[in-house]
């Protein structure tokens, strides 16, 4: 089994107009067995702008913790807000700085630029490969399943409301199709003016 | 064995391992109404990184109303689906009609457990309409566990479309919708909107689509292009 | 064939008239039989083989290099078979299992002449043969190391069909094995799908220019090569031939010192 299916995980990130969506599951598990429901994958980066990070859940943790541990010296040095661009370069630093022995996680930024609002989405491989798109990355245990949800409801431009539904559709049947990820489900919404972080009623099996 | 690999010599050929099985794609999808079922799936073939044919579809009629979709090892293919046209045959000349569709999947999974200890590495679907008139489907892993569902999608795109079945077809995690009953226009735009999304993200499901729908008059065979890249 | 070999009436089974001994753990009651060593790793080979339909007709090409190993042993191999007047087949892999298969073919052709009923090898009966044979041999864990097509003329049709050593088969107007799956199959197909009806002269002039970069570019192709044709007036091996080549860029690549 692959030590990136150890503890199960889906994280899923979309673009709309205007705005931007982050979501995951809440399940932590060790192997078949699920340890907690409330596990937390999403960090926030800043007032815009969240990283999902999904794999083993130890460096789930580290990574966040040496993420927010250079993004305030980050803030610190600049006196400013990190951009989600810069975010994804540092997250490359830091993991390509452990290329020969990688954190096995393989996160997922989604946020508004704090200067334009210009939505983004990102995901990198476990050694810190980015790949920025225009319309959903997924990462986790279940990226088959999410790649069929978000190829078929996806479209451009959608506004809040619907991009809430489509990332939260894409998820949940995403997971119920997989044995590791699942057991609750949290959608992060991010807009201009305000950010909505919901969790959804999901199947607990 | 694998010592004998390691005493490696100049001016020899070299030792190469090969192996009973390829896996040559292909995804398969049944889809079942009240009154019919449908069968779709790709024509592509391929090993590795080579696409043998673009026109091979892996849908076989068994009978007027059963059709096989057949993914994994095409050469296990070929074998399974002559063994099964040799036996609903016989059963033929034997009964003097044909094979029921729950008959026949039955059959198929003795068919595939005979070889348990080394399977035919295919993943069957059969859909047809069943003795009552309704339309059904089985679905079975290689060694012949099988069950009765509505819908299923298998082979290499498998996990990408079943998902999506779940929520559009089974109204999975929607809340406070009507529950209609599924109508044949419906599930063939549906069954090729879920295979154009397949083909975005799969390597090995493309270039066409074939959808046999199947009503208690026959067979009816529809094609669809998908994306050849 | 091993199948001449005999086979126990009931395999696994006990013997007549006594009950099945499961002989729970006791090894020792088994029987010392070695277990059966087969052939698995080719030794004088082929490498590609490509065809093609044409408008009323079938052609199959090969190179003539056996090769042994990375040696470039034999040069006058022929791999390609006229089976009939209206069917062809030629093979890539371990040579001795294609000189096995032929024997067998070319057996089974005189047979069926002496029947003497009308009827002859089709290229869609001897493909499905072909299909069974070499499904069967993988089934046992002894396989034919070989890829076959076999082309011709069925009830008029162009036929083209491919089988490898382990049962994969099917039937497409273009066909290539091993290396040519990656350099000749996509010059075939592009010149398929722009006229599929092209002229026997088309056709051999595009197998000639495929098996010329194979010539190039695969390690263990050859510049000797055979051609069989099928057409409505009958089939033909032609006389082998050799690929005219241009190395005059050859000087012009460096850095590979």
């Amino acid at each position: 089994m692959s030590i990136m299916a150890y503890n199960g995980a889906a994280i899923v990130a979309m673009k709309g107009k205007e705005c931007v969506a982050i979501a995951s599951d809440r399940r932590f598990g060790i192997q078949a067995q699920t340890v907690g429901m409330d596990f937390q994958k999403i960090f926030e980066m800043g007032p815009h702008l969240y990283i999902g990070l999904p794999g083993l859940a130890t460096d789930v943790q580290t990574v966040a913790q040496r993420l927010k541990f250079r993004l305030n010296l980050y803030e610190l040095k600049e006196n400013r807000q990190i951009r989600p661009k810069t975010l994804m370069s540092v997250v490359a630093n830091l993991l390509y700085e452990r290329r020969f022995g990688p954190y096995f996680v393989e996160p997922v930024i989604a946020g508004l630029d704090n200067k334009t609002a210009e939505p983004y989405i990102a995901a990198l491989d476990l050694i810190g490969c980015p790949m920025a798109t225009d319309d959903f990355v997924v990462s986790g245990t279940c990226t088959e399943q999410l790649y069929g949800m978000c190829e078929s409801l996806w479209q451009p431009d959608m506004d809040a409301d619907a991009l809430f539904e489509c990332i939260s559709q894409s998820l949940m049947n995403a997971v119920d199709r997989d044995a590791v990820s699942g057991w609750g489900a949290v959608v992060t919404l991010i807009e201009k003016d305000k950010v909505t972080t919901r969790t959804l009623k999901a199947r607990m099996d | 064995m694998s010592l004998q690999m390691e005493q490696h010599e100049y001016g020899t050929p070299m030792q190469r391992y090969w192996s009973p099985y390829a896996m040559n794609g292909g995804t398969g999808l049944a889809v079942s109404g009240a009154d019919f079922a449908i069968v779709a799936s790709d024509s592509r073939l391929s090993e590795g990184f080579s696409i043998h044919s673009r026109d091979a579809p892996k849908t076989y009629q068994l009978t007027d109303t059963t059709v096989l979709s057949c993914a994994g090892f095409h050469g296990d293919i070929l074998a399974l689906t002559k063994y099964l046209e040799a036996r609903l045959q016989m059963y033929e000349h034997e009964h003097n009609k044909k094979m029921s569709t729950s008959a026949i999947a039955a059959m198929l999974s003795t068919i595939l457990y005979y070889k348990r200890f080394f399977p035919y590495y295919v993943y069957n679907i059969i859909g047809g309409i069943d003795d009552e008139g309704k339309g059904c489907i089985y679905s079975f892993d290689p060694v012949g566990s099988y069950e009765r569902e509505t819908y299923r999608a298998g082979g290499s795109a498998g996990s990408i479309l079943q998902p999506l079945l779940d929520n559009q077809i089974g109204f999975k995690n929607q809340q406070g919708v009507v529950k209609t009953p599924l109508t044949l226009q419906k599930a063939v735009q549906l069954v090729k909107d879920v295979f154009i999304s397949a083909a975005e993200r799969d390597i090995y499901t493309g270039d066409s689509l074939v959808i046999r729908i199947i009503t208690k008059d026959g067979v009816k065979t529809e094609t669809f292009p998908l994306r050849r890249d | 064939m091993e199948g001449i070999m005999e086979q126990p009436f009931w395999a696994n089974g006990p013997k007549p008239g006594s009950f099945y001994d499961f002989h729970a753990g006791h090894s020792s009651k088994t029987t010392t039989v070695m277990p059966v060593k087969h052939t698995q790793y080719p030794m004088v080979t082929g490498s590609s083989v490509i065809g093609i339909q044409f408008d009323g007709g079938v052609m199959i090409a090969a190179d003539k290099l056996g090769s042994y190993g990375s040696l470039a042993r034999y040069r006058n191999c022929s791999r390609i078979l006229k089976v009939n007047n209206t069917t062809i087949m030629g093979a890539g892999g371990d040579y001795a299992d294609f000189q096995f298969l032929r024997d067998i073919v070319e057996q089974r052709v005189i047979d069926e002449e002496c029947l003497d009923d009308g009827f002859n090898y089709t290229p869609r009966s001897l493909f499905s043969w072909l299909t069974r044979v070499l499904y069967n041999r993988r089934s046992r864990f002894n396989p034919l190391w070989n890829t076959v097509l076999v082309g011709g003329l069925q009830d008029g049709e162009p036929f083209l069909g491919y089988v490898d050593k382990i049962g994969t088969a099917y039937q497409s107007p273009t066909a290539a094995s091993g290396f040519g799956a990656y350099i000749a199959l996509p010059m075939l197909r592009e010149a398929y799908e722009r006229n599929d009806k092209m002229s026997e002269d088309e056709a051999k002039t595009l197998l000639e220019s495929c098996l010329r970069v194979l010539y190039y570019r695969d390690c263990r192709a050859w510049n000797k090569y055979d051609i069989a044709i099928v057409t409505h007036d009958g089939s033909r091996l032609e006389e082998s031939k050799t690929l005219s080549t241009d190395w005059s860029t050859a000087d012009m690549v460096s850095g590979y010192e």
